[in-house]
């Protein structure tokens, strides 16, 4: 059960025959996705190959589930409900995610306020379009909330920590940048998967689907893409920065034998590859990272099946 | 630093600091009063510190407080040098005799913006939305039928909609008799659309009167006109920006409600929810001061 989350290789090889549509690549996006969060100016082709990967896997793995969960309830399409319900179980996740579906609300009534051309289409289609993905968590998760830990999550104020590092790490990276290259890393922040909306659904093949997702629950899939693309850089510089040894580590005895074989490989390749790239990540790090978080460490680890039922420790929820 | 020693004896002389912004600015508050903020500069012929140095022996003999003798000196200095201080009387002045002897290291020389460049930071109107009451029922079918440029759809919005070509503008109608106008460019132009309106309703034999006439919201636009890093500005005022490039390029500023301002990297800064020209002008003018620390600098 444990190779299963392990490998993304071998998940990818088995679903190799269902990419026909490889065509589709978001390597290009990928690469500059990743120097907005925090890569190097010029990822590698090969980091990118593999978080693309990754990220089609985990999706489709995700948009299975969801259908599952759709067809439970008796419905013809998935909605935000099915794919808020899969991601229950983390809080910080979820409502990172509220956070972010509140902000597209917000960003609409804003830019609403200013056009007034947008305005006028606004009252014409009805004014039950404010605030319309805020009701549909709102009422949904009141629905499926028996302690009420889910509704405290609305008026929870705590910072987000993780989004509080990204911040940090793309102040530090800016701060030494010259206009030209902060020009560019501006323009590869607006990257998202949400702007490439047909390519994203063809690239989830989403047509060959029964259940097909509606146009809130695409928003929240290209959302979750690129929170999966987030998650996956800040876990491989975690990575890359265990692996340089620092002198006084107490616990540079006690690393596992699997990583240094993966970091033997990816000195080698170093070595006789090109050494300008060495500050991007590599390939091996993104394998460790994803090694790492599906690899459930503690005492009770080999008896718990929570996350083992599917195979899949998702990234993004 | 050997920076704060110097500047010790002048501390009373400086408002006290209320919460730098970040790292790089200047000694003086960026919350001043914003005509003072614009002018700090680093001096940089010798003529202007031999001047600076009379006027701090003069404002050491003043008593600790904003003296006109020390005000006066800055007049003198500011003769010879008109671009470089600002010609308006000004309540911190001494503040400006002893600031620009000690620029810090870390500050980038920014260049003199002389008083004229300040007001050039005029916001542009964009889009002006008002409400007028025009105190009777309105028939809204005979309405669309009878009067040219005019929408009635019923069944998708309760309103009228009419639009005219000069002032370019539409406006919304209701059969309560309550208008809502969008589209003008300044206050006069939106009333003079508003009056219009009024009168083609009149034309069409309605008794109208012209109540109530409020300007509900005011969107414009000016330029800093200096690129802004917006993740450091996103980072230290985590309570009132947000920012998300990937769904929206601009960084949402919420100042008091219900103004909101959108920045740009460009410089460009865009606000929204002011009810008067004069909402607009400070909320600008507390942007700018903020913004200048955030300057992205080449």
């Amino acid at each position: 059960m444990n190779n299963t989350a392990a490998s993304p290789m071998s998940a990818a090889t088995s679903s190799s025959g269902r990419s026909t549509g490889k065509s589709i690549s978001f390597t290009a996006e990928l690469q500059s996705m990743m120097f907005s969060l925090g890569d190097a100016r010029r990822p590698l082709h090969e980091t990118a190959v593999l978080v693309e990967d990754v990220v089609h896997t985990q999706l489709i793995n995700l948009l299975q589930q969801a259908a599952e969960v759709s067809q439970l309830r008796g419905a013809r399409v998935i909605s935000a409900e099915d794919l808020l319900f899969l991601m229950r179980k983390d809080k910080k996740k979820l409502r990172r995610l509220l956070k972010y579906m509140f902000f597209r609300d917000y960003k609409s009534k804003i830019v609403k306020g200013i056009d007034e051309d947008d305005l006028l289409e606004d009252k014409l289609s009805g004014s039950n379009n404010v605030n319309k993905r805020q009701k549909i968590a709102q009422d949904f998760l009141n629905s499926i909330d028996q302690t009420g830990e889910l509704l405290a999550m609305f008026e929870d104020d705590e910072i987000d920590e993780v989004k509080q590092e990204r911040m940090e790490r793309a102040e530090r990276q800016t701060r030494v940048m010259d206009s030209a290259q902060y020009a560019e890393f501006c323009e590869s922040r607006h990257l998202s998967f949400s702007k490439k909306g047909s390519k994203f659904r063809d690239w989830l093949d989403c047509g060959s689907m029964e259940i097909k997702p509606n146009v809130v629950a695409m928003e929240i899939l290209a959302y979750l893409a690129y929170e999966t693309v987030a998650q996956l850089v800040d876990l491989a510089l975690l990575v890359r920065q265990d692996m340089v040894t620092k002198a006084g580590d107490p616990f540079s005895h006690a690393i596992s034998a699997t990583f240094i074989q993966y970091h033997n490989s990816a000195e080698s390749t170093a070595a006789c590859g090109v050494e300008a790239h060495s500050d991007a990540i590599q390939p091996s790090h993104i394998r460790e990272a994803v090694r790492r978080y599906g690899h459930k460490i503690g005492p009770l680890s080999p008896f718990t099946s929570a996350y083992r039922r599917n195979g899949m420790a998702f990234l993004a929820c | 630093m050997d920076r704060n020693d110097s500047l010790s004896p002048f501390d009373q002389y400086l408002a006290s600091p209320q919460g730098a912004m970040s790292p790089g600015i200047p000694v003086f508050s960026p919350m001043m009063h914003y005509g003072t903020g614009l002018t700090l500069q680093p001096i940089q012929s010798t003529d202007d510190l031999s001047t600076l140095e009379e006027e701090q022996q003069q404002a050491v003999v003043a008593t600790g407080q904003l003296s006109p003798k020390s005000q006066q000196a800055t007049q003198e200095a500011s003769d010879p040098t008109p671009q470089l201080f600002n010609s308006q009387p000004l309540t911190t002045a001494p503040l400006l005799g002893t600031t620009p002897l000690y620029p810090s290291p870390m500050t980038p020389m920014t260049p003199a913006i002389p008083a004229s460049e300040m007001a050039e930071l005029v916001p542009q109107l964009h889009n002006i939305v008002c409400t007028v009451n025009l105190g009777c029922k309105l028939d809204l079918k005979s309405i669309a039928l009878l009067a040219r440029n005019a929408e009635y759809k019923p069944k998708r919005f309760a309103a009228v909609i009419m639009r005219i070509r000069e002032p370019r503008t539409t406006a919304l109608l209701f059969s309560s008799g309550k208008m809502v106008c969008t589209g003008g460019k300044s206050e006069e132009q939106s009333r003079l659309a508003a009056r219009k309106y009024a009168r083609i309703v009149q034309k069409l034999g309605f008794p109208i009167k012209f109540l109530d006439f409020k300007i509900q919201n005011m969107v414009g636009s000016c330029d800093v006109k200096f690129p802004i890093r917006l993740e450091a500005l996103v980072l230290s005022h985590q309570q009132f920006a947000s920012y998300e490039p990937e769904l929206f390029p601009g960084l949402v500023y919420r100042m008091i409600k219900p103004r909101i301002l959108l920045i740009f990297v460009s410089g460009k800064v865009v606000l929204t929810g002011a009810k008067v020209r004069r909402e607009m002008s400070e909320a600008f003018n507390n942007i700018y001061s903020i913004l200048k620390g955030f300057r992205k600098t080449s």
